[in-house]
């Protein structure tokens, strides 16, 4: 798939900016979900934010993605404060991202979901659309072509007008990933891709991140438990640990962090059943 | 054949469809609020009641020695008008949608209800009050009246009167309110609604400003209720404010009734909110009609434990809703799509 090229975008330009986040500390009540965490991601990287459950990974994408406010520290991509920016209106910086459930409409079709993706990038309320405004239907056609192109890409070609409730769990979460690529993002978030992915499927979906990343030069944030697909496919780790920043590397760096092991493991444990596990 | 109907077709009958079509305008708004957006709303007649009371004040001739508020303002604009004000009336309702949902929201907007009874009782200027109401200004255009007889017109040797023309206004604006409905439905703005009824989270994370979208289906559906409520006016020559919160245009039961049609219809299916109202309001009034020439209705309706017309139509729907909400959850809008689906092949 080629980056979007026939005037859909607004934001024509290939520049993919950093996302930082600096010193963020989000608490619910008394709790602290993270605390003073800080990560970059570098353009055009596979960025991955692993960690035990209840370690704060999804709480970190919700930052991100606007869904939870922060109390301290802040979130910038490239120019743009985040902090200070609606969450629908992230999308039209370039922050598109799939959910770890996938949150489709099951009822709807594949392209229409898809097309949802397109919201941020196409114009027209009610009354356009009710009478069927010539220049909005015109719009509409481009943008529609251009969710089958990225449907194509993802496998999803023979799908397009079938209800996502009937796909299979992989197909779906495919969907959430073309929805999440619709929105043509410079930085694509993917709470789990994997998650409830039998081995096949899970690298058909490591390829295929790989594969965006590559063909679009976009940055990928990506949550995920299975190590061998995080191993395989991430150009730099963050590690997260009762809701703080432990380790923060490459792999193969990861792979070998004294703290992290600590985390899995819980101590007293030998190394090796995490080597098993990271490798 | 809806457009030859008024040749064969005689006066009575033509008002049974017309009110149908009222319900039709109503429950099309709210199929689109409830089924696209998600939002559970008692309140369509009070949007309805300002959409009436609107067009009755803005048509009107002021005139001398009346208290009556009267604008004087052409018929066709005065409807567009009645739409605008109670579209607006329920963009200011949307920030209290914004806060709540569901069942809770339905209470919410079942306030409207009671605050419709107070303000049309209040303010009997606009409303003409509960006691007389106040005659519908007839609705002209170029000076050929659609809603009374005047001038006298014949096609084809059958008198073209009230009902006649009354007939073809309101099928011109139940098929502009389907068109319209029909193509928001199908493009960007129904594909936010949806997306904000099944996740308002990932809604916002696609790009969709979900306090706009639920505000904006609350506008549109306050004012297909507006025009609703217009054509409620026209059709009974007269807007009048309910004496009680229970029955009457603008009521509780006018609320419940409007559910029951786009329950019955399929939420969110615009064809099913039209079939809905031909079942729901045009039912009692047909039955009413049906009664002396049939037979068994007359006998279940006779002697002073016989039902009237308005009864076994409740239990009627009120049946319907129970099995629709069992055996087909998409209601008739879906049973027409399984009949299509099948001869269709």
């Amino acid at each position: 798939m080629k980056p979007t090229s026939d005037g859909t975008t607004a934001a024509e330009s290939t520049y993919v900016p950093e996302l930082h986040v600096r010193n963020v500390t989000v608490r619910f009540g008394g709790l602290a979900a993270l605390t003073d965490v800080s990560f970059t991601v570098k353009p055009g990287t596979i960025h991955a934010l692993i960690g035990p459950n209840g370690a704060g990974k999804s709480t970190c994408f919700n930052v991100v993605s606007g869904l939870y406010p922060v109390d301290e520290g802040d979130v910038r991509f490239g120019p743009s404060d985040l902090m200070s920016t609606a969450p629908h209106q992230r999308v039209s910086l370039g922050i598109g991202r799939a959910f770890q459930n996938t949150a489709l409409s099951g009822h709807v079709t594949v392209l229409d979901n898809v097309m949802l993706g397109r919201h941020a990038l196409t114009r027209g309320g009610f009354l356009l659309a009710g009478l069927r405004s010539p220049r909005m239907r015109k719009e509409q056609q481009l943008h529609l072509d251009r969710v089958v192109e990225i449907c194509e890409f993802l496998g999803l070609g023979d799908h397009l007008q079938r209800p996502v409730g009937q796909l299979s769990y992989g197909d779906q979460k495919r969907v959430d990933v073309a929805r999440a690529l619709a929105t043509e993002p410079k930085l694509l978030m993917l709470d789990e891709p994997a998650a409830g992915m039998n081995d096949a499927e899970t690298s058909v979906m490591a390829q295929l991140i790989s594969d965006i990343r590559s063909s679009l030069g976009i940055s990928v944030l990506l949550v995920e438990h299975d190590m061998s697909l995080v191993m395989s496919i991430a150009d730099h780790v963050t590690v997260l640990d009762f809701g703080r920043g432990i380790a923060d590397g490459t792999p193969s760096q990861i792979r070998t962090s004294p703290e992290v092991i600590r985390a899995y493991l819980g101590g007293g444990e030998g190394p090796a059943v995490l080597q098993e596990e990271l490798s | 054949m809806a457009l030859a109907l008024p040749l064969y077709v005689s006066e009575v009958w033509l008002r049974v469809f017309e009110y149908a079509m009222v319900g039709a305008v109503a429950a099309i708004g709210l199929t689109l609020l409830s089924g696209h957006c998600g939002q559970l709303s008692l309140g369509t007649p009070f949007f309805m009641l300002v959409g009436g009371t609107a067009y009755a004040a803005l048509a009107a001739d002021a005139e001398a020695g009346s208290d009556l508020v009267g604008i004087g303002l052409p018929p066709v604009i005065a409807i567009v008008g009645a739409v605008v004000v109670s579209s607006l009336a329920g963009l200011a309702f949307a920030p209290v949608a914004g806060r709540v949902s569901g069942i809770y929201l339905a209470v919410a907007t079942l306030s409207l209800v009671f605050l419709g009874l107070y303000l049309g009782q209040r303010f009997t200027e606009f409303t003409g009050g509960a006691a007389t109401g106040r005659p519908a200004p007839p609705f002209t255009i170029f000076g050929f009246s659609l809603t009374t007889r005047e001038p006298e017109l014949t096609v084809l040797g059958v008198p073209f009167g009230a009902q006649e023309r009354m007939w073809y206004l309101f099928l011109i604006l139940v098929i502009g309110g389907i068109f319209l409905a029909l193509g928001a439905v199908r493009s960007r703005p129904g594909r936010s609604w949806r997306a904000v009824r099944d996740n308002p989270a990932s809604a916002a994370a696609m790009g969709v400003n979900v306090a706009r979208a639920r505000a904006t289906a609350f506008a549109v559906s306050a004012g297909y209720a507006g025009l609703a409520g217009v054509m409620m006016v026209l059709w009974f020559g007269l807007l009048k404010a309910d004496e009680n919160e229970f029955q009457g245009s603008w009521s509780i039961a006018a609320a419940i009734s409007l559910l029951a049609i786009v329950i019955i219809g399929g939420l969110g299916s615009v064809w099913g909110a039209v079939l809905g109202a031909a079942f729901v309001f045009g039912l009692p009034l047909a039955l009413r009609l049906l009664v002396p020439s049939v037979p068994l209705l007359a006998s279940i309706t006779e002697g002073s434990g016989g039902f009237t017309p308005s009864v076994i139509t409740a239990f009627a729907y009120g049946s319907l809703i129970v099995l629709v909400v069992i055996f087909e959850p998409g209601g008739l809008a879906a049973i027409g799509r399984r009949i299509t689906a099948r001869f269709g092949r």
